[in-house]
């Protein structure tokens, strides 16, 4: 037997909408069991990308599979594997969410009532009322529902927290870990690291339709970058920490020096020996930070 | 909540209630008033007689007998254009509804293929236009002896599908263009516009002399000629009419299975 084929498999994927961006030339590839971030800032083609994947839109090049089903060709089959959550989506405002939950399943060859029932109890929402009643956070609740009731493969997810308040958050990475626990893969696109930082093992950064990078998370945390403010008792000469083995910048302004620096800490406490030092202080940054050092300010050209 | 087929028709069921309600009070009217306007069929046929020679046979011209009494007041416009606005709707918003609120994504998440969505939904209409198209045959067939119209039951089925025809057949076209554009509006807008065209041909091509061949391109001709509530249903009519609505449903089938999904 062969190794299984990825849980998605992106090759020299380009889709153009005439003069409008759409996605070029992006290839990378989620393996069976990970959690894949897709991160970018709104408008850089991360909806693109994933209804590209689900055959709602047709590349101009390159080919998309999952589970090592082509895209175009074997849609149906990737339907029945996939768990789906629209960045935005309607659904139908007369039915109530438990109406609307068994029709998408009976579509599925029925799904259990039960289950339905036990994540609504989950999310904190009511099935028996009417959609058209029911606010953006809890249409989200329904939306996501729907993509895991039937424990899919692989769960394609677009921005699935929004709307939702921290509770239900919380109650959706629950949902996402235990996915992940029975095996399946989990692809979900954010606009905001955080999430990504706490919920996957990978993650791909998209700007303007291309991908920029696909970076282990763990990796990325060994990138991290300290920030380092510190309070003299007389205030050093600009430039006096400039030539401090693992410093990357040093400012000064008045009798404070914020010093932004890699790797081991210590040569800067050697340097800092020489003065006398009234207060010190030293932070991690977070991966939003060492995103914008990598890849430049990501969330600005949305 | 079962199949998209009756998903579709359960979501329409007080709509369709009221169509149903519009349709048999128009049937009552009619055919409550058969009595008074048959005794006074001279005056009315002279009123007739003054009209265009197009419209008067749009009309018919054969007002006192109950075949050509229901002909005039119901089966010339009313009746057909009554199922016409049902299947041009439902046919508009059989893919193009959904794409626009948003919920086809959803639905085309699940294995179904697109195919099988248009198919449905072509069938859902294709069924509550052929109730309300029962219900017409029905009405007339239940409340026209008591007012001595009296008209055989196949002659009133003849011209019940005859309605259901034409409907289908504009159905199936407002299908097709919402299918391939995924705009609810322009696909009423369009086949409305060319049911009116259709229509206006049909009685231009009558009234105009050497314009004959005209007709055969309109569907509004294929519905009234002959007139099947005095003649019965022409077979070859009925197959052109259904050919429509069948070449209409491929269409939307085809078009909406190569298409990008609007976001």
């Amino acid at each position: 037997m062969n190794a299984p084929a990825p849980a998605v498999s992106v090759r020299g994927l380009t889709k153009s909408y005439g003069r409008v961006r759409g996605v070029v030339d992006l290839t990378f590839s989620v393996e069976r069991g990970e959690v894949f971030g897709y991160l970018g800032p709104n408008g850089a083609g991360k909806t693109t990308t994933i209804r590209t994947l689900l055959d709602f839109i047709r590349p101009t090049d390159g080919r998309a599979s999952i589970l090592g089903l082509d895209s175009r060709r074997d849609v149906i089959e990737i339907h029945g594997h996939v768990g789906y959550l629209p960045g935005e989506f309607g659904l139908y405002e007369h039915l109530t969410a438990r109406e609307q939950l068994t029709y998408l399943g009976s579509l599925r060859g029925g799904v259990d009532e039960g289950s339905i029932g036990e994540l609504a109890e989950r999310f904190d929402l009511d099935l028996d009322v009417h959609i058209a009643s029911l606010s953006h956070g809890n249409k989200q609740k329904v939306g996501l529902i729907q993509a895991f009731v039937h424990h899919p493969d692989v769960l394609i997810l677009d921005e699935p927290t929004q709307g939702l308040d921290p509770l239900m958050q919380q109650a959706f990475y629950r949902l996402q870990d235990e996915a992940r626990e029975r095996g399946a893969t989990v692809f979900l696109s954010s606009h905001v690291m955080p999430e990504v930082e706490h919920v996957c093992d990978r993650v791909g950064i998209i700007r303007d339709g291309r991908l920029v990078a696909v970076e282990d998370i763990d990796d990325l945390k060994g990138k991290a970058v300290k920030m380092v403010e510190v309070r003299l008792a007389t205030p050093a000469p600009s430039g006096t920490f400039d030539r401090v083995p693992g410093v990357r910048e040093a400012v000064a302004f008045g009798d404070r020096v914020r010093v932004t620096m890699a790797g081991p800490i210590d040569p800067l406490v050697k340097a800092l020996a020489r003065h006398e030092v009234l207060d010190l202080e030293s932070r991690e940054s977070s991966l939003e930070e060492i995103f914008l050092t990598f890849y430049g300010s990501a969330e600005d050209d949305g | 909540m079962g199949s998209i087929f009756s998903k579709t028709l359960r979501e329409q069921r007080r709509a369709l209630a009221w169509w149903a309600f519009g349709l048999v009070a128009a049937v009552v009217l009619t055919t409550a008033f058969y009595p008074s306007i048959s005794k006074n069929a001279a005056s009315f046929e002279k009123l007739l007689g003054s009209l265009p020679e197009g419209l008067r046979k749009a009309f018919g011209e054969d007002f006192a007998s109950p075949a050509g009494y229901l002909q005039a007041r119901l089966f010339s416009i009313f009746a057909p254009v009554l199922l016409l606005i049902y299947a041009i709707g439902a046919g508009s918003r059989a893919i193009a509804g959904e794409e626009e609120r948003q919920t086809l994504d959803l639905l085309l998440s699940t294995p179904v293929p697109r195919r099988r969505v248009v198919l449905d939904k072509a069938l859902a209409m294709v069924a509550a236009s052929a109730g309300l198209g029962a219900l017409l045959g029905l009405a007339i067939v239940l409340t026209g002896p008591p007012f001595d119209i009296s008209v055989g039951i196949t002659n009133v089925a003849a011209a019940a599908a005859d309605c259901v025809l034409l409907a289908v057949a504009f159905g199936g076209a407002a299908l097709a263009v919402g299918a391939g554009t995924g705009r609810r509006s322009v696909a009423v807008g369009v086949t409305a516009g060319a049911a009116a065209v259709s229509y206006l041909i049909d009685i231009l091509a009558l009234s105009v002399n050497g314009l004959g061949w005209l007709q055969h391109l309109s569907p509004f001709f294929y519905y009234r000629d002959p007139e099947p509530i005095v003649h019965g249903l022409d077979p070859v009519d009925a197959i052109v009419l259904a050919a429509i609505a069948v070449i209409g449903v491929a269409i939307a089938a085809w078009s909406f299975q190569r298409r990008d999904l609007a976001a």
